[in-house]
């Protein structure tokens, strides 16, 4: 099934006669080029899907800053880019539930549906996943993709292509609050205002959470956070010193206890704080990337058992996510702060949009 | 209801009967001192157990060492000890379920029963816990104590009151195996093989474990660990060089993945390795007493949703500990490696048997 390779030279005509495949290609550090993409032959599972959105992540960023994201490394150029949505063009033979013009939102990740963790449902966890812009698999920045139909969901009719592609981060902040089992009774503390602490905001919210702090060292951010409906806004420092501090003023703002934490920054003053503040018998969830090691106090947290809970991408998610879209639930569109098409002078102002952080949270293309 | 205060010089006990109720006080740093103590008055719901076995913990010694343990100081004396069974001398008007002359091993620590902790069932946590030899509230190494009827559980016939006293210890471990889900699909890892994970491993095997790999320091514990059951040991380093080494000498002598792993130790070492060693979606428990700030690698092992769960003391565990004991599913009694009676100079040199670890594993009072 693959994932699609470059092919070389310009113009002529592409797998069908018709249009070349066009993918934005990290090629090496800082330097991304629209090239050829070529697609896998289409198996009788998958469909073909046009690109019409795509966002850029951190770890779109990470990778183009560094050639590597955690352990994962490039080591041979790749296609970016893992948040879409798109229009079905062709069905594999046997794919019953999707026809060509269908709205699709992609879910990024094939795992391989053998290993116990799959079988157990666990599949996010899956040592043999092969995940859209995680190397050595291509992304989906292109004009299309080849991809297993049962990972694309149909949209409904009142979700936007946009809203589509944004199911991706959303997945990470729902998988989040099913994890700590956010629900009614959850006094819920965020730290960071970022794209991933504000899509947890909004899942936690919508998993019916009745209080929500978050916490953040910019003010912008923060105040997007309240208009996005946070009940508390906090600024924090980066003052490791501060944290006792800021323990204090996030239970006057909480009024009652901090049952479940979201630590969506990853530093040790931030699962520091998280692990002070959350009550006893509460749970601190460790949200997207983080620092790999932290120096924090975890025997008082376990001796209060206060769990720390490991989150990694998501699973099963997409059918509750374009739930929560198509219900008004939850409203991702603010967080699209910035657009741009698919040219090679936008991807890169793109990406630099992106990697400023501050006023930019997601960046989107239209294609 | 209280418990009980110092009296001063010899003479009459509290009811002019008998002869006066004598205790180990805890004075100063490393001071004990046997002393009267008086009891308070039985309550309708009491009853004045005569202690028959009273074993030494950690935290005790910790306590004799430092008049500290975590956050817990000693402002003034008390009577230490904690772990303990005896015989029932006399029941409150209200008793309804226990008689004189009945054998009881006693869960040290009375919960306010009123907050929502308590009332969730997670009574351990309850901010108002007044335990046994945890200052300000003395302990039970004495000849007799008042406690609630509800928290001394009757020992069958052949279970003795030392195995009665070893249910406090044993209880940590069950409740960390019920907090980590060890059942006959969790493969287990124990760090350290001290009491604390002595009993864990045995509490573990109780609930169905079907293979235990166990590492310590020490070889003489981990010999005696084998002879208790583990089913591989491995000698480790306090080098934390050698994390990477030791977790593929885990997954050898595992065969397979650790699914749920034990820190009976708590050092920096011992949670890295844990963290590595522990496959994506399992366990991590942080058991017993550790270093309060830890640098750990949190966020590799977060990406694989290795949640780390705490564990505080236990709750509702006794009549599954008295159980195990009852069966001979749970064998303690090769635990108790020193005995020692009740007077100045025994208590002294019991502590400092204790303190000295080693081939000391559980040092037991006979009074």
């Amino acid at each position: 099934m693959g994932k699609g390779g470059m092919s070389h030279g310009g113009g002529a005509e592409g797998k069908d006669g018709e249009e070349e495949n066009m993918a934005a290609w990290l090629v090496s550090i800082n330097t991304l080029k629209i090239q050829p993409f070529k697609l896998p032959p289409l198996g009788p599972h998958d469909v073909r899907v046009r690109m019409k959105a795509v966002g850029i992540c951190g770890s779109d960023v990470h990778y183009l800053k560094t050639l590597r994201c955690a352990d994962f490394i490039v080591k041979e150029p790749m296609v970016i880019g893992h948040e879409c949505a798109g229009i079905i063009e062709e069905v594999g033979s046997e794919v019953k539930s999707l026809v060509p013009g269908d709205r699709v939102a992609l879910e990024p990740g094939i795992s391989c549906w053998r290993c116990n963790l799959c079988k157990e449902g666990r599949y996010n966890l899956c040592p043999e996943m092969k995940f859209f812009a995680t190397p050595p698999v291509h992304g989906s920045l292109a004009n299309q993709v080849v991809h297993p139909a049962d990972l694309c969901f149909k949209l409904p009719d009142n979700v936007s292509l946009e809203e589509g592609a944004m199911c991706e981060p959303l997945s990470v902040g729902v998988h989040a609050c099913r994890r700590s089992n956010i629900g009614p009774e959850t006094n819920v503390l965020v730290m960071g205002a970022g794209p991933i602490g504000l899509v947890t905001m909004l899942a936690a919210r919508a998993f019916g959470a009745p209080r929500i702090v978050v916490v953040d060292v910019d003010d912008h951010r923060l105040s997007v956070a309240k208009e996005l409906g946070a009940d508390e806004i906090i600024k924090v420092s980066t003052n490791i010193q501060d944290v006792a501090e800021e323990v204090e003023q996030i239970r006057k703002a909480m009024g009652a206890g901090v049952d479940v934490s979201f630590d969506c920054a990853g530093f040790n003053k931030t699962m520091s704080t998280a692990l002070s503040a959350t009550y006893a018998g509460g749970k601190v969830c460790l949200v997207g990337m983080g620092h790999s090691e932290m120096t924090v106090p975890l025997t008082p947290a376990a001796a209060r058992e206060v769990d720390v809970i490991g989150i990694f991408r998501y699973k099963n998610t997409w059918p509750l996510c374009l739930e929560f879209l198509r219900s008004g639930k939850i409203d991702v569109k603010p967080l699209i702060t910035h657009r741009f098409g698919f040219s090679q002078k936008e991807v890169e102002e793109a990406f630099e949009t992106s990697a400023r952080g501050g006023n930019a949270i997601k960046v989107m293309f239209n294609l | 209801m209280g418990k009980g205060g110092m009296s001063h010089g010899g003479g009459e006990g509290q009811d002019g009967e008998g002869e006066e109720n004598m205790a180990a006080w805890l004075l100063a740093v490393k001071t004990l001192r046997i002393q009267p103590f008086i009891l308070p008055p039985l309550g309708p719901h009491d009853v004045k157990v005569q202690m028959k076995a009273v074993g030494i913990c950690g935290s005790d010694v910790h306590h004799f060492k430092n008049m500290r343990c975590a956050n817990f100081v000693v402002k003034k004396p008390m009577v230490i000890g904690h772990e303990c069974a005896g015989i029932i001398e006399e029941v409150g008007s209200e008793v309804k379920f226990l008689a004189k002359g009945d054998r009881v091993a006693l869960e040290p620590g009375i919960s306010c029963g009123r907050c929502t902790l308590c009332k969730d069932g997670r009574y351990n946590l309850c901010p108002e816990m007044k335990c046994f030899g945890s200052p300000p509230t003395n302990g039970s190494l004495a000849n007799q104590v008042v406690h609630p009827a509800s928290l001394c559980f009757k020992l069958p016939d052949n279970v003795s009151l030392e195995e009665g006293a070893m249910c406090e210890p044993l209880s940590v471990g069950v409740h960390a195996c019920r907090r980590a889900n060890v059942s006959p699909e969790t493969k287990v890892l124990i760090m350290g093989a001290g009491p604390i994970g002595l009993v864990t491993m045995l509490a573990a095997r109780a609930f169905g474990a079907p293979k235990i790999v166990i590492v310590d320091i020490d070889d003489r514990r981990l010999s005696f660990a084998k002879d208790l059951g583990a089913d591989e040991i491995i000698r480790v380093s306090t080098n934390i060089q050698d994390v990477g080494d030791e977790v593929v000498k885990i997954g050898n002598a595992m065969g397979a993945g650790v699914d749920v792993s034990f820190d009976c130790v708590g050092f920096n070492k011992t949670m890295s390795t844990a963290l590595n060693a522990t496959r994506p979606g399992g366990k991590v428990c942080l058991v017993g007493l550790g270093q309060s700030e830890m640098t750990v690698p949190l966020t590799p092992a977060a990406a694989r949703e290795v949640d780390v769960v705490g564990i505080f003391r236990y709750r509702n565990t006794w009549p599954l500990c008295i159980e195990f004991l009852r069966t001979g599913k749970i064998d303690v009694k090769p635990l108790i490696t020193h005995r020692f009676r009740f007077t100045q100079e025994e208590v002294e040199k019991a502590f400092e048997t204790s303190a000295r670890g080693g081939d000391a594993i559980k040092v037991m009072f006979n009074l």
